[in-house]
């Protein structure tokens, strides 16, 4: 339980840092009185519009002050502020692109899961055959391989070639056509959860192969359970943790990834919003889109840390991991 | 840490493998049409067209004699793009990596070196790196460097540099993290409680003690994490943060990628020459970790 509290503490710090940073950094450069609602604003606009917007939003404090402001409004009122240029309130215009990107992120991080876990297991298990060598192959090369790089010989390959899959343009949710938004979303998530697979598989193959060095599975063996539980039950629960580790650090890289496949699939997910408000230097929606990025991130570390306690009951009574 | 015990018993010429061998010859190779772009002669200048009886054509020739990886959308030879762009693309992969070398190894060192407060402070930075999708950090930190040499600060500042100076922060976190956790088990060595014992200061500990022990996992996460610098600059110059001049290969690849269908040499050329320099990085890296038995390090 203090594990959690402390760890809890320390991710919050994490975050707090990072979005003030966040706002820190876009508004350097813009110091003097009224700079940061013309930027919003954008273009030519008279000075009752940059005085109202300067009161609502408190811009003239201080950064501290502003910053208060900011993230009282999130938690207490859930108002992301509002984007003048397109004249919609942030939370309205980031939904649809937050949608994409979050379906784009769980359906690799699951896929990854489950193409990772039964190859590493079976990897472990006939070590050094030919399947573990193959294995070993792959996922070095997947491991390699960037976004930029898989995604168009993909798409030359399914798309130009075979004409499986068509080029994607719209977006489709689930509830409306769920046959065409997996059609929609097959080959992006294919991009992007190989190489997650490939990390998964390449460190808990490793964690495998020790744990079945050591000796409870020697006695798990010894005393008659069969090899199939000894492996998926004894072994797997005690190797995961590297893998679970892991996936909060590819959380980012999915999301790193993500802005690139978006671009060549046609999606408009997170990363088009975020290169288009960085430009346009649409100070809330960036501000609000990192520190959903940054809490997406940082919840999934603390779901990670709890998720250790349940399989390893003794983390529960350690101070802290290294 | 490795748990890969029968590695141990192989002879080394059987653990090099094809792989590196291929992977080194890429990289020479690489490195080697690079330095010397303006003198080979089977690299055409930069600016120069390839024209098709005697007229520029958008994608005039395909993969073949005139041009030994066809010519792109403004007539351009694919190769000699290839092979200019990765002049700067290696420069700047190489720059990054030293900059996140030198300074992430510092605060690694002095975080798991000093303990307490200090490495209360090195985690929460490292964290806090770590806690924004790196391509996002870059894109803001390029973003605003790119604005702010306009404004204030930073007149002299290019893209080039900029690229760079993005990049290195990116190399920091994955680089301290890893200094720090190796310095914090290198500490409790014996070797360094009797350097500590005949009284040397902690400067000198750090330096020839400690130091020379961290070189190969630094080493092997920087050439790791070189592979990963230049997809990055590749994904940031695809995104339309790249250099104007000469254009590297994830600019060639946004260029020529709506043309794909129908002329695919101009975007999977690029591609081609991405990946196996990020390959052939990962290769050289994964090499180096078996030799000196470093347990794999995540980035």
């Amino acid at each position: 339980m203090r594990y959690l509290v402390q760890r809890f503490l320390q991710f919050s710090l994490v975050f707090f840092i990072v979005t003030f940073g966040v706002m820190v950094l876009m508004r350097l450069g813009l110091n003097a009185p009224g700079d940061p609602a013309r930027t919003m604003l954008g273009g030519t606009v008279s000075q009752e519009r940059i005085d109202e917007m300067t009161l609502r939003y408190h811009l003239d404090t201080n950064l501290i002050v502003q910053y208060w402001y900011w993230l009282k409004s999130i938690l207490w009122n859930q108002d992301f502020g509002y984007s003048v240029q397109q004249n919609i309130s942030v939370a309205r215009y980031m939904r649809p692109n937050i949608l994409v990107t979050f379906f784009l992120g769980v359906y690799s991080l699951i896929w990854g899961l489950i193409i990772a876990v039964p190859v590493a297991v079976y990897q472990a298990y006939k070590r050094d055959s030919r399947f573990d060598k193959a294995g070993n192959f792959f996922s070095f090369f997947f491991i390699s391989v960037p976004a930029l790089v898989f995604a168009p010989f993909i798409i030359y390959i399914f798309v130009t070639k075979l004409n499986w899959f068509p080029r994607i343009g719209e977006k489709i949710y689930p509830w409306d056509d769920l046959v065409g938004h997996f059609q929609n979303f097959f080959l992006p998530v294919v991009v992007l959860s190989l190489p997650t697979a490939a990390v998964f598989a390449r460190l808990l193959r490793s964690d495998m192969i020790a744990t079945l060095q050591s000796d409870f599975i020697t006695l798990a063996n010894a005393k008659g359970v069969s090899p199939q539980r000894t492996l998926w039950a004894h072994a797997l629960r005690n190797s995961l943790f590297s893998v679970l580790t892991s996936v909060g650090v590819q959380i980012g890289g999915l999301i790193g990834g993500a802005l690139v496949v978006e671009q060549y699939f046609n999606m408009k997910g997170m990363g088009f919003l975020l290169i288009t408000t960085i430009l346009s230097k649409d100070l809330f929606v960036v501000q609000s889109l990192s520190a959903i990025l940054v809490a997406s991130v940082v919840f999934a570390n603390l779901g990670i840390d709890l998720m250790y306690t349940v399989i390893d009951p003794r983390i529960r009574h350690a101070r802290a991991l290294i | 840490m490795n748990t890969d015990t029968s590695e141990e018993t192989k002879p080394i010429a059987r653990k090099r493998g094809i792989g590196w061998i291929l992977g080194t010859i890429w990289i020479s190779t690489l490195s080697f049409c690079a330095l010397f772009a303006y003198q080979l002669p089977f690299i055409t200048a930069y600016g120069e067209k390839i024209t098709v009886a005697g007229k520029a054509k958008s994608y005039g020739w395909g993969p073949g004699a005139q041009a030994w990886l066809g010519t792109d959308k403004s007539s351009f030879d694919v190769l000699s793009r290839c092979v200019y762009g990765a002049r700067l693309t290696l420069l700047i992969g190489v720059g990054s990596t030293i900059m996140g070398l030198f300074l992430g190894g510092v605060i690694g060192i002095l975080g798991g070196y000093f303990r307490g407060r200090i490495d209360r402070v090195v985690s929460i930075i490292v964290d806090s790196l770590l806690a924004l999708p790196p391509l996002l950090l870059a894109l803001l930190i390029v973003y605003r460097l790119d604005d702010l040499k306009l404004k204030i600060w930073f007149w002299g500042i290019t893209r080039p540099w900029e690229i760079t100076i993005t990049l290195g922060v990116l190399a920091i976190a994955p680089l301290a993290r890893i200094t720090r956790a190796q310095t914090i088990s290198l500490r409790e060595r014996e070797f360094v409680l009797s350097a500590r014992s005949l009284g040397a200061k902690n400067s000198r500990i750090i330096l020839r003690e400690l130091l020379p022990n961290l070189m190969p996992t630094m080493l092997t996460v920087a050439f790791t994490g070189l592979g990963i610098l230049i997809a990055a600059e590749g994904a940031l110059a695809f995104l339309g943060l790249g250099v104007e001049r000469p254009q590297t290969w994830g600019k060639l690849i946004n260029i020529s990628r709506d043309d794909l269908d129908s002329k695919p040499w101009a975007t999977l050329f690029p591609c081609l020459f991405l990946l196996l320099t990020v390959i052939s990085f990962n290769i050289i890296g994964d090499r180096i970790a078996r030799r000196f038995d470093i347990r794999e390090a995540t980035l």
